[in-house]
């Protein structure tokens, strides 16, 4: 799951959505995904969830072998854990979450792959992306905003447009 | 018959004592009053009877409530909001505003209904309800501090980002009469002075931190209808136009149909209303969104002026009230100035529309001569000079100089210079809103009878009039006042915003369904709208017991006399006569009397 900050609006729906995927209650706090804010300097949301790291840290320092990884999926064996919470410690974006009602750690499973959170943002700051095309947004913006285009104006069906290109240089030739 | 969706508990907190209670809320409490601002009311009307009526909204005797609603925080669409009730320092009458962001979600999650605060504390303090506990802790430290910059130390000194937070300005401190209380940096319940009541009581800022599920009979089914509702808002044609600009948006439907006010009402035009509209704001402006708890609309614009004089400034905000208020209202037309303004405000922790309405009174009073250049502390102030403005804004909080008269409001104004009374547009005490009315008896009316004083919030009739009910009978005008007037208030019961409904149509037919998943409780939106409607008798005979009748139902001395200059509306006025014929009937409709009292046996039922 890819997470973009500038397109959240601090909602707070995912919360909702994923406690009551995985708890059955209306209750924000039982989510393994919170929206973080710091205002106003500087200005960011940011839902906050687990990455599914390949080399995930919370599953190294588990002492019992509770976390593991399976189809790109960082687990948590309920029947293992001994709720230590070191893993919550451990994971360097704080993307691990604990609840006093809650024996477990609290943990983004995906939702088995097809995130309750992810179809319900209203302004689509949470997106599954194949790894493959992970950057493929700044590599289109960088491309798009390449400063040595030239333009030139024509109309179509009476509707002015623009259109961009590059020139190969005379002396380059 | 409630199943759910209440914690049945009411705290209870003293400020001269320091005691702190969480008592037992009845069944018939919560079916009668289901939550919000009725139980506001229920409660304030409690306590004026226990004081005989003599209750000063800035004495230790005045009640401030503080409530959510059943579904505050439930698994449906904008369910973020909490409202606050007391008796006014603006009008003297009763008064709420509610406020949207996380608080009353925070405050629920730690397992009560409703708070309510009496007293005054020895010293200047922060009220902490941290899950089960409840401190009342000395922050001398605070005084002084804007409410961002509190929100900011409270937040470091608790060592937790994870509490909501309501908290008062300097304005709040300094009991000015329209100070606000700020939420989550930069929401604000705006309206009627609680930000003052707070102030009077020694309590810079409510702090909450709960962890507790929210109680819901039914979540699947709950769920169910909230994706049909969300499915609905989705689709919806503004849908992403209402997430771009929020309530930006309106700027320019105002100009269009003539409703803006500019240079303080003297017109509902605005030439330059291009250059403070939402296209102005997404092109140069707006870095963020911002959203309420569970809001897929997201109606809040975070803004920074990025270049020039006001570089650096950067709010959430303006919403069309606070542009239109501080910007044509105003006579200014440079976005970046009401940016300023805005923040201001917010971190004075004043009210944007009775600042902007007042300012505006001052420069047109000091105009036709009323005020003399040594009232206004020999500043010069005229329309759309911004720098003079942002120091009258400033001076109102700190009540230094004409800032002092100010705080008091239209009410101080009218008292030091009663030709005011022609130049500020205001209800029992109360500034109007930034709608204006002259072209809309429904509008007109609505403001006359609200129980807050001039604000749209309990109805907002004007687009449907003018859009379609020109050539309504005044009955009509009046059903439909007298419906918006029970469901708007509806929704501040259930705690939730109107916004879904009055901006993208959803129908109110949810909220039944939502009522009824959330508490098991099973009535009909008519059954509803009935108990809402006795909270509109209950606010009346708050008010008539403190002495209003039907000669305080009033307009505003421009609505009836002066026209505007140009646009749509240009030359229309409320016909006074007119006007008293829909007041009677208003009051027939509703069975109060001709003076507008509601009937011994309403009034009678208010009583266990």
């Amino acid at each position: 799951m890819t997470v973009i900050p500038e397109l959240c609006s601090g909602c707070r729906i995912c919360e909702l959505v994923c406690a009551a995927k995985h708890f059955g209650v209306n209750n924000p706090k039982k989510s393994a995904i919170r929206v973080m804010v710091a205002y106003p300097h500087p200005v960011i949301r940011m839902p906050i969830v687990c990455s599914q790291c390949k080399e995930p840290p919370c599953a190294e320092v588990c002492p019992v072998g509770a976390l593991y990884r399976i189809n790109d999926i960082v687990k948590l064996d309920p029947d293992l854990c001994i709720s230590c919470y070191k893993c919550v410690e451990a994971c360097p974006f704080g993307a691990i979450y604990a609840h006093q009602d809650c024996k477990e750690p609290i943990k983004c499973d995906l939702c088995g792959g097809d995130p309750e959170c992810v179809k319900n943002c209203p302004k689509g700051a949470l997106r599954m992306i194949p790894e493959q095309a992970l950057g493929e947004i700044r590599r289109i913006g960088n491309l798009l905003s390449y400063t040595h285009m030239k333009e030139i104006e024509f109309y179509e069906k009476g509707e002015k447009k623009v259109i961009h290109y590059t020139e190969v240089g005379k002396e380059e030739l | 018959m409630i199943k759910s969706g209440y914690f049945k508990k009411h705290l209870t907190v003293d400020l001269t004592t320091g005691k702190a209670e969480r008592v037992e809320i009845s069944d018939s409490f919560l079916e009668r009053y289901i939550g919000g601002r009725g139980f506001g009311a229920k409660l304030v009307w409690d306590n004026l009877r226990k004081n005989d009526f003599r209750v000063k909204p800035l004495g230790p005797e005045n009640l401030l409530v503080v409530a959510p609603g059943p579904l505050t925080g439930a698994y449906l669409p904008s369910s973020g909001k909490n409202s606050f009730i007391t008796i006014s320092p603006a009008t003297g009458l009763y008064g709420d505003s509610s406020i949207g962001g996380s608080f009353g979600v925070e405050l629920r999650q730690t397992g009560i209904d409703l708070l309510s605060i009496s007293g005054r504390g020895p010293e200047l303090s922060i009220l902490f309800i941290d899950n089960g506990e409840t401190a009342i802790i000395p922050s001398p430290e605070l005084r002084g501090k804007s409410c961002l910059e509190a929100e900011g130390l409270i937040k470091s000194r608790l060592g937790s980002h994870g509490v909501s937070i309501a908290v008062i300005g300097v304005a709040g401190e300094n009991l000015v009469n329209f100070a606000c209380v700020n939420t989550d940096w930069s929401r604000n319940a705006g309206r009627t002075g609680i930000g003052a009541v707070m102030g009077s009581k020694n309590l810079k800022a409510i702090v909450v931190r709960g962890d507790q599920d929210l109680p819901v009979d039914n979540l699947k089914e709950l769920m169910a209808e909230n994706d049909r509702a969300v499915t609905y808002l989705r689709q919806h044609p503004y849908f992403k136009l209402w997430q771009r600009e929020g309530l930006m948006t309106v700027v320019d439907y105002a100009n269009s149909i003539g409703i803006l006010p500019s240079y303080n009402f003297k017109d509902s035009v605005f030439a330059r209303h291009e250059q403070i509209n939402g296209q102005i704001m997404l092109d140069h402006y707006k870095i963020g969104d911002s959203a309420c708890f569970g809001c897929p609309m997201c109606c809040g614009n975070i803004c920074l002026v990025k270049d020039g004089k006001y570089s650096g400034v950067v709010t959430e905000g303006p919403e069309y009230e606070s542009c239109a208020m501080l910007g044509p209202n105003l006579g200014v037309d440079n976005f970046a100035a009401i940016l300023s303004a805005n923040q201001l405000c917010d971190e004075l922790g004043i009210d944007t529309i009775s600042t902007g309405n007042l300012v505006g009174a001052i420069i047109e009073g000091y105009e036709k001569g009323i005020i003399n250049l040594s009232d206004l502390d020999h500043r010069e102030i005229t329309w759309g000079e911004e720098d003079a403005i942002l120091e009258m804004i400033r001076k109102i909080a700190y009540r230094e100089g004409i800032g002092d008269l100010l705080a008091g409001g239209s009410k101080a104004i009218i008292e030091r210079w009663p030709a005011m009374d022609e130049i500020i547009l205001q209800v029992k005490g109360l500034e109007q809103s930034a709608y204006d009315s002259r072209a809309a008896l429904s509008m007109a009316l609505a403001y006359a009878t609200s129980d807050i004083g001039a604000h749209h919030t309990r109805a907002w009739t004007l687009a449907r009039e003018l859009e379609e009910g020109k050539d309504w009978s005044i009955e009509e005008k009046v059903d439909l006042l007298i419906y918006h007037q029970t469901l708007r208030p509806l929704f501040d019961m259930l705690g939730v915003c109107r916004l879904p409904w009055i901006e993208l149509g959803l129908n109110e037919r949810h909220y039944e369904n939502f009522y009824r998943y959330v508490t098991g409780n099973d009535l009909s939106l008519e059954e509803l709208l009935k108990l809402s409607n006795d909270i509109y008798d209950l606010t009346r005979l708050i008010n008539s017991r403190l002495g209003v009748s039907r000669e305080d139902d009033s307009l505003p001395y421009k609505v009836r006399e002066c026209p505007s200059m140009t646009g749509p509306n240009a030359g229309r006025v409320i016909d006074p006569e007119e006007f008293q014929e829909a007041l009677s009937l208003y009051y027939k409709k509703r069975g109060w009397d001709e003076e507008g009292h509601v009937s011994a046996k309403s009034a009678k039922s208010f009583n266990d």
